[in-house]
Parts: C-alpha cells; structure tokens; sequence
C-alpha cells in the first residue's frame, strides 16, 4: 500500500517529469530549428564560404601576343623567367622566411618593399599565393630548389618577360610595358593582379588590350594550412595576339645609324687624339663600343638627334620611323634603376620623345611647295609667274631676307622652288594670304592628328587669321603671312606631318594616312582634289631640287636617272636673328651653340618616274638642310631602293 | 532474483540469463548500438577515409562497451544500490586525485594501466547514484522540508567546482545541471529552485573571476563570434561553414571539404557532428537528432513502469545526462551555446565518455529488466 506523501510524490514526479519534458521538447525543438536555418535557409551563403574556404582562385596571365616587323622579324616578344611566390596563410612567420631565403638569394629591395606592401594591403584571412620576386636567375631557381624541403611554403612559377630585341632602334614605337599604376585599375583598365605588366607607351598602350589577351583562372584546392592539394585550370587563358607592323627592320636600322652619323666622322677611340679628349669628358656615347662621332675639327661630338620617316605613299605604311635619341626599352623589362631612369627623364635632348610623331618643328621652306600649289589652286599665280628676289624684301618696317644675300633676280615658280627663294615666296604669300596658304597646308595634312596607332603625338599649329585673334586677341599681321609663307612664324609641324604632306603630293590623287600596321584591306583614302596639272608641275620643281643646275639638293642626287629622287630642303632658324648681326656678317653654323644651331629637313619622295616612297628627314640643330639633312635622305632611299 | 539463494530452482543459470536478456529493451540496445556505428562511420571519414587513428580504436572500444552494458544489464540494481555511496567517494576522490597529481597542464587525466581515464566522466554516473540512493532513504519522510536538499546539493556542487576548476567548464556544467534536474524531478520545493538559482547568479562574478582567460574568450567570443574571427570565434565560425554548406543532402560521405581541408577544430571529439551535417547535410543530422530522440524517450518512458524511486532517479538521470550532452554538444556547434567542450554521446571519439554513456545504460536496462522494488 502506497501512503499519502507516497502518492503526493508520485504525483509530484509526474508532474515534474511532464514539465521537464516539454522543456526538453522545445531545447530539441529550438537546435532543429537552428539545423534547419543553417543548412537550408543560409545554405547558399555557407556553402559561399565553403567554398572560399575550399577554393584559392588564381589568375593565369595569358602570354602577351609578340610584335613582328613586315618580314616578320621580332620587335617584342616574351622571355621566360622565374617567379618566387609565396603560399601565404595567416600562421606563417613572413620575416623568418624571407630571412631565410635572402640568405641564399640575392632579391632587390624594390621587390621585397612591393612584397610587403601586398601583405600589409591584403585584408582577407584566407590563404593566398604571393609574389616575391620575378627576377630569378636559373641559378637562384636551383640553389633554392635543393633546399625545397626548408621552404615548403615557397613555390615556383614560370613568368614571361618582354624582351625587344631590336633596343632602342624601334623603342619608340614598340613602346615598352611596366606595371599597372593604381590609376589604371580605377579607370577599370586593369584587374589588379600582381605581377602583370601592361602596356605603357607606344604600340604595347595602344593595342594593350589586344596584345594582352584573356585571362585564366587556375583553382587550387587549399587546406587550413594553405597546402595545395590539388591545382587545375578553371579557365584557360588566351594568349595575345601577335601585331605585325609596316616598319621594315633593316632600313629602321639602317636610318638610325645614318641620322644619328649625319655629316660626322666615324673615328676609332684607338686614335691617340681621341683617348685623351675621352679621358677629359664626362659623357660619350659609343657607336658599336669601338668607334666615336668627330666633326671636322675632330672633336668628339654627340650623335645628331632627329627624326627619319619613310612612307609608302600608296597605303600610307610607314617603313620606318626612327627618333634619335631613343631609349632601349629592355630597362623597363628588368626593374627599372631609379638612377636610369632620372638619368633618362632629365636627359635635356628628351630620348623619351618619339620626335618622329610628337616633335615638332617649324617646317620651313619645305612647305613651299604647299604655298605655290595654295596660289595656283586659286588661280591667284600660273606657272609663268616671277618675281624679282634683290636678296631682302621690305616691309613695313621690317626687312625680310633672303637666305642668298645677293639674290636670286628673276625668278619663275619652278626656279623659285628649286632654288628655295625667301623672297618669291614673301611676294607669293603677300599675294594669297595666310587663310588660302593653311587651307592648302591642312589639305595635305599639317595640323592634323591622323588615326595612327601611337598615343603620343602632336597637332602642331596652322595659324591663320581666326586662329591668331582666338589664341592673342590680337590681328593677323601681314607681315606674320610672310614668315608664315616660308614656314616660319607660328607655324609648326611633326615630321609625320611633313611626310604625309609629300606623300599626298608624290600620290596626287588620295589624301593618305599615315599608319604603322601592316594593311591587310586596302584602304580607301578621301579624294585629295587638287589639280592634276598642279601637282605634276610642283613634283617636277621637286625633281628640279635634286636635278636642277641651281637646286638646293644637287649635290646629292642617287645618280641612277629612273629612281632618283625628288624633294625640297628646309633650313630653320632657331633664334631670330638682328639686322645688327647680320651687318657684321653671320656665324658660321657650327660656330653657334648647339642650341642656335638651324634645324635641317628634307622631305622628298622616290623613285621620280613612279613615285612609292616619300620620305621626311629632320636633323635638330643639324645645319642646313641641303647640307646635312639631303644626304640622309638620298643614303636612306638608296638602301631603301637598293642601289 | 538471484540464482545462488534458488540453488535447487528447476531454473539454470543460462535459463537465467536468457530469460533476462529476453527482457531487455532492444529498442534502446538498437539505438546504442547505431549511434556507436554511425561514430565509427564518421570517425573513418574525420581521418581522410582511414581506420587510424580513431574509427578503429572507437570500434573496439564501443564493441567492449556494449558487452559492459549487456553484462550490466544482467546484473542485479540491488548491487548499484550498494556500491552508489562507495563508488561515489571512489569519483570524488579521484577528482581530487587529478586536481592534484593529474597529467599535464590541464588536470583532466588518471592514467591507469596505459589508458587514460577522465574521472570527470564517470563522475556524472557516480553522481546519480548518490542522489539515487539519498533521496530513495529519505523519500517518504523529509522530501518536503529544505534541509534534506543541503547534503544533495553538497554532493553536487562539490564535484561540479571541482571539475570545472580543472578546467573542464563543459563537464562541470553538465554535472551542476544533471544534479539540479534530478533535486527538481524529485520534487524540491519551488522556493528552494529559486534561492538555488539566484544564488547561483549571484556566483556569476565570482565563478566568472575564478575561469580562466580561454575560457572567458570563449564565451565572450559565443556573444559575437566575429569579434576574434582568427581566434577564439574561428572554431565556431568554421563550424557553421560546415553545417551550413552541407544542405538538405550533404556533400556527401567523405566529402566534406571543410573536414577534409581541416578547416574545422576537433572535428574527431566535440565537433564530428559538425562532420556529419556537413557530409549528410539536414536530412543527416535531423536523423542523429531522431535516434537520439528514440533513444532518451525510450528510456525516459521505463520511469513509468519502475516503481522505487531509486530506479526512478537513476532512469531519468541517465536519459537526462544523454540529452544534456547531446544539446551541449549541438548547441556549441551551431552556436546556440559558447564553446564549452562537451563530447556528443556514443559517436565523438574519446573513451571514457563512451564507457559511461554505456555503463549508464546498461544500468538502465538492467533496472528494466528486473523491474521491482528494492
């Protein structure tokens, strides 16, 4: 028999059971209900992070596409070289290692700085490869792979370095590549991936995206500790692809030597008067490490600084484009000295300027051409007109002057060309006015940036009335339309300028463009519209330069009768000069200081009989134009032309 | 009952024991015995797919439990009745024996004859057979008056401080909350839960001063998980990837990634059911939750048909000691509760937890099986 409090307690028991119960019900409740809001309802997000976890996603740069000349020789192209990179996870020790592997190797400063720089920026937690260094030797490689077993958290891989194994004859153009700059990456023209190099300058900026080709992805499966267990390709990555430029290599090479020479002597250093004027300077460049430019005095000079541009002036594909000085853009491949490239930067004769496509320079008397057919487009002259050249022209208050003291007498258009008369066309320009003459100018091309595939280049002036009132506020003065005429004064060009408006002539019928990629459609050029009887009359003063009893260029004539060449010289003043100088009889060019020196030019076109190549020289400071500049050109088109 | 005082009984000794064992409850036996298989399971997944180091040992340590528990379960209750005070002392003692002389830093550790024994374990067995036996003398008289809850609340506490000061907050917790679980099941007076319970906060600074520094991380880490995302907060921040990503189905067994990658901690103990959700995914772990379920309802339910209370306080203090260590273990996992360290019964790898689980229901079965009052 149960008793009272017996019963009370079974009671009791019970009741409390029950209660105990449902509380266990709902705690069973309450975890199933967090089971199922994890695994079902979060699911995505979770498995998100799993996968983070799970998963190190790596991008594979696709191997840039190379650059080939027009026979297909290599301008750039990929080297391969060796990258450190490091496994990295939140437990390693990065000092120690680094330490350890410095111990061994030898890794620059730049890199170790950039190295700690993307651990300092990285914010994640989760296991990452990082680069060390992509300027291992095979030598490194090795003595760091005997001792794999030390560095388990160290990795290899493959790189790709740009070379250009043209140096600095194509440097301009080709361009070079170096890493992005955090501009780039806002302006959304890069992911930020370490290591990868995009394109800077030239070529390799302009077709970057091209060149570069689509990226990989490569997926890693990691553990806790940041070991790989296993990689596979996820994505495979595109290389490139390869761009073929019209340039032609060896006549590239060819004109930069022959520019770079111009009127100089090649000596031997060997020479006894030549090793002691070396010990004395601070700077000599070499050519080819054994030999020195000397002038006539034998003194030991710098190579001419300028510009060669050869075109065909059917398609418009320039063959060769050379600037001097120029810079050897393999510096930029490997890491870039600091002291390299301040030396460069502040270089005064700018070797980072493509002079070719951004120097510009008043053209002178190279486009007198322009101004004779400006006059007989309309009408305002014919081919009879003369004048009389007494050496000088008043004007005004002010004498313009011939560059022949005595005078030319009477001229006809034809004489005044070959002979390059100041004072015909003082009396031409007088008569047509600036508006006709840079309308003509623009025609054939000047003050026009065209579609080339170069990113810096320059529109260079063609000042007419509107432009002079809009930029000073101030009239056109007539007497700016006589500078203006024999291509001084506002007036400004680039020598892809100067070669497109002698392409155009030596063409007659199409207003070509200039372009460095080779033309695999034949493009259609706008119809230039200037009269035919016009332009053959200008191309035969042009022959006249070269062949004519007074030209300017006759000098230097190729000398075989079906391809010579035609053209027009230039000579430009840098500083004005006086009347009071001129009385006491001018310095002779080479007495000045390299900076007063006259730029020379010549732009011309061969053969005569079936013209194909036009062709524009600039020499910096290089004295006159038919002296040093028309030599250059005829040298170029005779190895142009083989003959 | 027993066989010796019925010498010349028609009944043999294997009569006997066939008779008992027929009167087993097979249900819970079953669900022993699966739970034991699906550790072993998931412990040879928690290694790469290896027997080493752990499916094999929890293997044969499972096969010699259920045979303990079998055996147990033929024995008479009579004998728990008579060892409970002993074996009680027995626990305490060795409590005090690892507090002072235990193996490494942290003093969990008796090693006897090359195994280690965490004496905390057994300690929560020992315990319910103290109370047991306590509140079965003292049952008809006292149960109403509030000093015959001092020597029980005594025997609870002591060992509870003792094992969280080891420190083991997980274990020690358990026991605190074993022990009160039984006083308010026998029916101590409301008054007495609440004074007990606002003692007990009021201890909070001073338990809260005694805890060591992980220990205050980890619960100050359960409050915002993301505040040490590398450090304390990383186990449980893992572990939530892992349940979470595994779904309705799972990713399938051997294949979860956080296991395989070792992104998750202690993925063989306190944290393999984290293993499971991720391999099986919801369906996986709502089933571990069933069996267990099946298995504490199965228990729970042979307190109906015992009459002394002895049986009673022991049948329901093991089904409570299984649920406790079942939603400690869940709970910390996904989160619901800071990470204390509580084993999940019969499938986290660790030997003595398992013993006791099984040693605790063998002592069920066997108050089942011979089904009358002491």
């Amino acid at each position: 028999m149960k008793n009272k409090s017996q019963i009370f307690l079974d009671q009791t028991i019970s009741r409390r059971f029950f209660f105990l119960s449902f509380l266990k019900s709902v705690v069973v409740g309450v975890i199933g209900w967090r089971l199922f809001d994890l695994q079902m309802i979060e699911n995505q997000k979770y498995k998100k992070l799993s996968d983070d976890n799970q998963f190190n996603y790596h991008i594979i740069a696709p191997e840039r596409g190379r650059i080939l000349d027009r026979k297909m020789r290599l301008l750039a192209g990929n080297m391969d070289g060796f990258s450190l990179v490091l496994n990295w996870n939140k437990t390693l020790d990065v000092d120690l290692i680094l330490e350890k592997i410095l111990s061994i190797i030898n890794i620059n400063q730049k890199d170790i700085k950039n190295f700690y720089f993307q651990i300092k920026s990285y914010k994640n937690d989760y296991p990452k490869q990082i680069l060390i260094t992509n300027n291992l030797s095979q030598n490194d490689v090795s003595k760091l792979a005997v001792r794999s077993t030390h560095f388990p958290e160290i990795s290899f891989s493959m790189s790709k370095k740009r070379v250009y194994p043209q140096g600095s004859i194509v440097g301009h153009i080709t361009g070079y590549t170096g890493m992005f700059s955090k501009i780039d990456v806002q302006n959304g023209k890069v992911i930020s991936i370490p290591g990868l190099n995009i394109g800077k300058r030239g070529l390799e900026k302009f077709f970057d995206i091209d060149l570069r080709g689509e990226f990989g992805r490569k997926r890693n499966e990691v553990t806790s500790k940041g070991h790989i267990i296993v990689s596979q390709i996820y994505e495979e990555s595109k290389p490139g692809k390869d761009l073929q430029v019209s340039l032609d290599m060896s006549l590239q090479a060819y004109a930069i030597k022959r520019l770079e020479q111009g009127n100089y002597n090649l000596t031997s250093i060997e020479k006894k008067s030549i090793k002691s004027q070396i010990l004395k300077q601070k700077q000599v460049t070499y050519v080819d490490k054994k030999y020195i430019y000397t002038n006539k005095k034998n003194k030991i000079v710098d190579p001419q600084s300028g510009s060669i541009i050869v075109m065909d002036i059917h398609n418009g594909e320039i063959l060769c484009s050379v600037s001097s000085p120029g810079f050897n853009p393999n510096i930029f491949s490997n890491d870039l000295d600091i002291e390299d490239w301040n030396e460069l930067k502040n270089n005064p004769k700018a070797p980072f300027l493509n002079r070719s496509m951004s120097g510009v320079y008043p053209p002178g008397s190279t486009i007198k051409m322009a101004v004779a057919l400006a006059g007989l487009e309309s009408g305002i002259i014919d081919y009879k007109t003369s004048f009389f050249c007494t050496g000088n022209k008043e004007f005004g208050t002010s004498n313009f002057h011939c560059w022949s003291k005595n005078g030319h007498g009477k001229l006809s258009l034809i004489e005044a060309i070959e002979q390059s008369c100041d004072v015909y066309f003082y009396e031409l320009g007088l008569k047509i006015g600036i508006d006709r003459i840079a309308i003509m100018l623009k025609k054939l091309g000047l003050g026009e940036y065209y579609n080339i595939e170069i990113d810096d280049r320059t529109k260079g002036v063609v000042p007419n009335l509107e432009w002079k009132l809009k930029r000073d506020g101030i009239k056109w003065t007539v007497g700016e339309t006589l500078n203006a005429s024999i291509g001084q004064g506002y007036i400004l060009s680039t020598p892809i300028q100067l070669v497109t408006m002698v392409a155009r002539i030596a063409n007659g019928k199409f207003s070509i463009e200039p372009s460095l990629i080779i033309q695999k459609n034949k493009k259609k050029f706008k119809d230039l519209n200037i009269n035919h009887a016009h332009l053959n009359f200008i191309k035969k003063s042009m022959e006249k330069v070269v062949t004519g009893k007074k030209g300017t260029a006759r000098k230097y004539k190729i000398g075989v009768p079906n391809i010579e060449m035609a053209g027009k010289t230039g000579t430009v003043q840098v500083v004005r000069i006086s009347e009071l100088e001129r009385e006491k009889g001018l310095l002779k060019n080479e007495d000045r200081p390299w900076k007063k020196r006259d730029h020379a030019l010549f732009v011309g076109y061969a053969p005569v009989k079936k013209p194909k190549y036009a062709i524009s020289v600039v020499v910096e400071h290089g004295g006159s134009g038919s002296s040093t500049a028309a030599p250059i050109a005829r040298d170029v088109f005779k190895n142009l032309l083989k003959v | 009952m027993n066989y010796r005082k019925n010498k010349f009984h028609q009944e043999t000794f294997f009569s006997i024991i066939i008779s008992k064992l027929l009167k087993i409850n097979w249900i819970i036996v079953c669900c022993v015995i699966l739970l034991c298989l699906i550790g072993v399971a998931f412990l040879y997944s928690a290694a790469g797919g290896e027997w080493g180091p752990w499916a094999k040992s929890h293997l044969y340590k499972s096969v010699f439990g259920i045979f303990l528990m079998l055996f147990i379960a033929l024995l008479p209750p009579k004998l728990f009745y008579k060892v409970s005070v002993a074996s009680f002392l027995l626990g305490l003692l060795s409590l005090l024996f690892v507090k002072f002389f235990g193996v490494g830093n942290i003093q969990r550790w008796i090693s006897i004859g090359g195994f280690n024994i965490q004496p905390s374990e057994p300690m929560k067995l020992v315990l319910i057979l103290m109370l047991a036996k306590y509140f079965e003398n003292i049952s008809k008289i006292q149960l109403n008056k509030i000093f015959a809850y001092i020597l029980p609340i005594i025997c609870i506490c002591l060992p509870g401080f003792i094992v969280m000061s080891q420190p083991d907050l997980g274990t020690g917790l358990t026991i605190i909350l074993l022990g009160m679980a039984i006083l308010f099941y026998v029916g101590i007076s409301l008054k007495v839960v609440f004074f007990f319970l606002l003692t007990l906060i009021s201890f909070v600074p001073i338990i809260w001063q005694q805890l060591y520094e992980y220990q205050k991380d980890r619960i100050l880490v359960f409050l915002n998980p993301q505040t040490d995302a590398l450090g304390s907060g990383y186990q449980i921040i893992q572990s939530k990837i892992a349940i979470g990503s595994g779904g309705l189905f799972g990713k399938g067994y051997l294949l979860g990634s956080q296991s395989r990658l070792n992104y998750l901690p202690e993925k063989h103990t306190d944290f393999i059911f984290t293993l499971i959700a991720e391999e099986m995914g919801f369906l996986g772990s709502i089933s571990i939750i069933f069996i267990f379920c099946v298995l504490i309802t199965s228990i729970m339910r042979i307190t109906f048909h015992v009459d002394s209370l002895f049986s009673k306080i022991i049948v329901f203090g093991v089904g409570c000691l299984i649920f406790l260590y079942l939603t400690l273990n869940i709970g910390m996992v996904c989160g619901l509760l800071p990470v204390v360290g509580a084993p999940l019964p019969l499938i986290s790898h660790g030997g003595t937890s398992l013993i006791t689980v099984l040693i605790g229901v063998g002592l069920v079965l066997s108050i089942n099986v011979h089904n009358k009052r002491i």
